[in-house]
């Protein structure tokens, strides 16, 4: 691999801006415990950390791996040199999200459109045999709804992709 | 004591006899729960998070102005949104900018946020805040006789600096001491700590390797321990680890996993006498092994 060849000085900045980044040293303590280490690819946090340091900015893009990780942020625990490899995963994402919207979760549409990822509170009949009470929802709430869209907005992830969010 | 109950989404909408549980118990033991209206997703790691910080800020915003005009905190059950709105709620104190951010964002919804309201999760509040002690006094039925295993929900141990309230992360008691408190015998395992894998994107872009990461656990459940039930206390627990036991029978060609999955609100309120059909009817592994034997 040519590490000079299509590699953007500094794109860590723009990605993961900590200088605790650089203290990584690769050491592969991320991977052990790590469910989604076991995945086919594998997620291998530190080669994702590498590959911000040293910014490789297609192979980065091109990345799925960081979306197979299931936040439990064992990482984050045990991680020796504070890289907090769990903010790194969520920092890639968005960055990737914000570069190719292909990248950008369908979910956040559903928590636009209805405020849920799940149809929550439309189970009524369910809900009465269990003996529980009618759910104060926001999507039976047309003004509270329609206050949360107009924050969501002018939020950068919305406004650059409102086309998915119309209708 | 009051506090603010955030439901999530899966459990109000796929295991409402979860709420349920939760809903009866907490008030015997003195925890009066609110209503969270028009809450939204706390939101989920694998949405607004993994697009910016604005949009992740304002929905955790969004959900914390509830509870500050309660003037309580906010208990919750499922570990994504435990984890969720705590580190929610650490961006928005422990950064002025971006919570001056939230706050101009949420300013035209009538809503501020200051990080007031804390965000407990309900295992730390049975643990800590009632005690396996006073939950064993209260008991009207027992897990005597019963051998049970607990998964301990990653998003309440790590990064413990956020989230924690174990002494160790490393070797967490709670769900032990609260079990125990139930009458039952808790087997310890080798795999005890090991994530049950069924949270965020590894189920969706590997599953067969999931599969396998989830088999490995339950294989060492069967070898090593006398388990008649696996207690667990986050609703992505909960609902994997039933799924994946009869995606893994499937495979093998034989009812080889069938260890009934409880969320700990459910025992504890089978314990305190409430009504299986309401607090533990929805399953996809059969739980009567277990229910015909609380006395």
């Amino acid at each position: 691999m040519d590490l000079q060849q299509g590699s953007i000085k500094d794109l860590w900045k723009a990605i993961y801006n900590t200088g605790d980044l650089h203290h990584c040293f690769n050491c592969s303590t991320c991977l052990s415990g790590c469910p989604a280490s076991h995945g086919d690819p594998p997620l291998l946090v530190r080669n994702l950390a590498r590959m911000v340091i040293l910014g490789l900015e297609e192979e980065l893009l091109n990345s799925d791996t960081p979306w197979a990780c299931v936040s439990c942020s064992k990482c984050e625990e045990m991680c020796p040199m504070d890289v907090k490899p769990f903010e790194m995963i969520l920092a890639i994402r968005q960055w990737q999200s914000a570069n190719d919207e292909t990248r950008v979760p369908p979910s956040i549409v559903e928590i636009y459109k209805r405020g849920y990822t799940q149809a929550v509170g439309v189970n009524t009949d369910l809900r009465d045999s269990l003996g529980l009470p009618e759910l104060k929802t926001i999507t039976k709430n047309p003004e509270q709804l329609k206050l949360f869209q107009e924050m969501l907005m002018k939020t950068p992830v919305v406004s650059a992709n409102d086309y998915m969010f119309g209708g | 004591m009051e506090l603010c109950l955030f439901l999530g989404c899966n459990t109000p909408a796929i295991r409402p006899d979860v709420e349920r549980a939760i809903r009866a118990t907490m008030p015997v033991l003195g925890i009066d729960l609110v209503d969270s209206d028009n809450y939204v997703c706390c939101p989920a790691f694998g949405a607004f998070p993994s697009t910016d910080i604005d949009s992740w800020l304002a929905t955790s915003g969004w959900n914390l102005s509830i509870a500050e005009e309660k003037g309580c905190d906010f208990v919750v059950q499922c570990g994504s949104c435990y984890s969720s709105l705590r580190m929610g709620r650490e961006h928005i104190m422990h950064h002025a900018d971006q919570r001056a951010r939230v706050n101009e964002l949420l300013e035209p919804t009538g809503r501020t946020v200051t990080g007031k309201s804390k965000v407990r999760h309900v295992s730390e509040v049975l643990y800590k805040e009632i005690g396996p002690e006073t939950i064993a006094a209260q008991v009207k039925k027992s897990l005597k006789g019963l051998h049970g295993v607990v998964q301990y929900p990653c998003h309440t141990l790590f990064p413990s600096e956020v989230v924690g309230f174990e002494e160790s992360a490393r070797a967490p008691k709670g769900m032990r001491h609260l079990v125990e408190a139930l009458g039952a015998t808790v087997d310890s395992y080798s795999r005890e700590l090991q994530c049950c894998g069924g949270a965020g994107g590894f189920m969706k872009s590997t599953p067969e390797q999931a599969i396998e990461f989830a088999q490995s656990k339950f294989d060492a459940i069967l070898a090593e321990t006398k388990a008649d039930f696996i207690a667990v206390s986050c609703i992505t627990c909960l609902m994997h680890m039933e799924n994946v036991q009869n995606t893994l029978n499937k495979r093998v060609g034989e009812e080889r996993y069938k260890i009934p999955v409880f969320d700990y609100n459910q025992l504890l309120a089978l314990c305190l006498g409430f009504d299986p059909k309401q607090v533990a009817s929805i399953t996809n592994v059969s739980r009567d092994a277990v229910l015909s034997r609380i006395v």
